[in-house]
């Protein structure tokens, strides 16, 4: 009941910005290329539905979903292993911090020189936005292991497999999935810069060129539709989430 | 069935030795209720930790007569239940059997009957956030038992219970004993704890940890309510808090 009223209120707010912004542009008169109104948003959403908007769509859903498996697992692999050896985050410590809070978007077009203009250097894109917090995650998940459970593991002579796979790595779920969820953010803001700036396919190339051919209902669709696009990898995200870590004390 | 011999620990802090227990000799029998009772920092915990091989003594023997595999031989019950929370009580019952590699059938029933003795039929799907923390200590001694040790070390399992679960908790851990006849080696802080469950109450003293006493407790059993009213008892209880200043 509480959250049908929540519910409610969202959308009534959502109803109203949208009735501001519709009593805007027509009063004001303002031009379509600036600010089109609600009703030619939709029209040129209906009409670019019917036509090529499904493939984009699917195109950055895809090269999201591709790049993002990549970084999660590429950053959960590493992360273990910086976690198990001592040695090798001495080695590594310093140039990963260094990459980490180095703004990686300034590294696309580096990206495009090192991959071309295909689909290579979208996914490295994507992955090096999605591995970092992946690893960091990772990392601290599993160093935080609470020493008791370490006992544990020892009075019940487990092997290293077992300690991993049984206990330091459910254990340090919840850590990885912060991880997780910083990089499905990162993730979306790759995919579009990435689209971007090269190849003729997805929502970011479809942006641009709604916004060279100056169709701005268009453009107001395609960065809408972009928004609830992070909505909804933030959402699967944390649906999967809560299936598998119901377990936490604190939901 | 366990000989410790010339058992000690050091260690070094900021290159200084510090001597946490000093050279130990102990007799434990088949099937006797020891509790080792002494201030923190007295060396018990480390005792018991080493006789667990959780840490390595920097020197002595222990050996222990009928060991069968040297794997699991002993069951420790944690001062905090240290379940894993992602598993269910049954499944944290039997986590010991299934890593074992024993067989689904057979680990599941045992672990039931495990639960059933510890008083948590009907629990067995519960994860460890449902469970008070008195159900969650039942379900970890019933973990330790599910592998059948020769012998139950329990490290201040129930000081972090309240006085009422605590004095329930005792209970029903003398009626476990009594059926299951382990060897136990029990740890703890309190003066009525040790002398109302043991066959045997050592005291150790701290800096350096070493047995100061050893009092042997013949309170007829099963206790109960009427020991606690025994003038006996409260005479060793006084001993133990002699003994402890």
């Amino acid at each position: 009941m509480k959250s049908l009223g929540r519910v409610a209120e969202t959308l009534v707010a959502l109803v109203a910005i949208v009735l501001l912004w519709d009593v805007y542009t027509r009063f004001y008169d303002v031009p379509e290329f600036l600010l089109p109104a609600p009703l030619s948003v939709w029209s040129a959403f209906i009409e670019a539905a019917a036509d090529k908007l499904p493939g984009h769509v699917l195109y950055t859903v895809g090269i999201l979903t591709l790049g993002f498996t990549i970084g999660a697992i590429l950053g959960v692999a590493a992360g273990v292993a910086l976690a198990k050896s001592a040695r090798l985050e001495r080695w590594l410590g310093g140039p990963i911090l260094f990459l980490q809070t180095a703004p990686k978007i300034a590294l696309a077009p580096l990206f495009i020189i090192w991959f071309g203009l295909g689909l290579t250097s979208k996914i490295v894109l994507i992955t090096s936005l999605v591995f970092f917090p992946v690893l960091i995650g990772t990392l601290v998940g599993i160093r935080s292991l609470d020493t008791r459970l370490r006992d544990l593991a020892r009075v019940l002579h487990l092997t290293l497999w077992q300690r991993f796979r049984l206990i330091e790595f459910p254990a340090a779920l919840p850590e990885i999935f912060v991880g997780l969820r910083v990089g499905a953010v990162q993730a979306v803001v790759g995919a579009i810069l990435a689209e971007w700036m090269a190849g003729k396919q997805g929502l970011g190339y479809l942006m641009t060129f709604a916004s060279a051919t100056y169709k701005t209902p268009l453009l107001f669709a395609t960065v809408i539709l972009t928004a609830l696009l992070g909505i909804a990898v933030y959402q699967v995200i944390e649906w999967v989430e809560r299936r598998l870590l119901a377990w936490r004390e604190t939901p | 069935m366990i000989q410790i011999r010339g058992v000690h620990k050091e260690f070094a802090v900021d290159g200084a030795k510090v001597t946490a227990l000093s050279p130990t000799d102990l007799d434990v029998r088949r099937g006797e209720f020891v509790s080792i009772i002494g201030p923190s920092g007295c060396g018990k915990s480390t005792l018991l930790r080493i006789v667990a091989g959780l840490e390595t003594a920097s020197g002595g023997t222990i050996a222990m007569t009928e060991a069968r595999s040297p794997a699991q031989r002993v069951g420790f019950v944690f001062q905090e239940p240290v379940l894993l929370p992602w598993l269910t009580a049954l499944e944290n019952v039997r986590f010991p059997l299934d890593t074992a590699g024993v067989a689904r059938q057979e680990a599941e029933d045992v672990a039931s009957r495990l639960l059933r003795l510890v008083g948590l039929a009907g629990f067995e799907n519960a994860l460890p956030r449902t469970l008070s923390g008195g159900m969650r200590q039942r379900v970890s001694i019933a973990r330790a038992l599910s592998y059948d040790p020769l012998l139950l070390l329990m490290d201040e399992p129930f000081g972090a219970l309240d006085l009422i679960t605590r004095d329930r908790l005792n209970d029903e851990l003398l009626a476990i004993w009594s059926e299951t006849r382990k060897t136990v080696i029990f740890v703890t802080h309190s003066v009525e704890e040790a002398a109302y469950l043991s066959d045997r109450v050592i005291v150790m003293s701290p800096r350096p940890g070493a047995i100061r006493s050893i009092y042997e407790v013949d309170f007829p059993r099963p206790r109960g309510e009427a020991t606690k009213l025994d003038p006996a008892f409260h005479h060793l209880m006084a001993n133990l808090r002699r003994d402890l200043q």
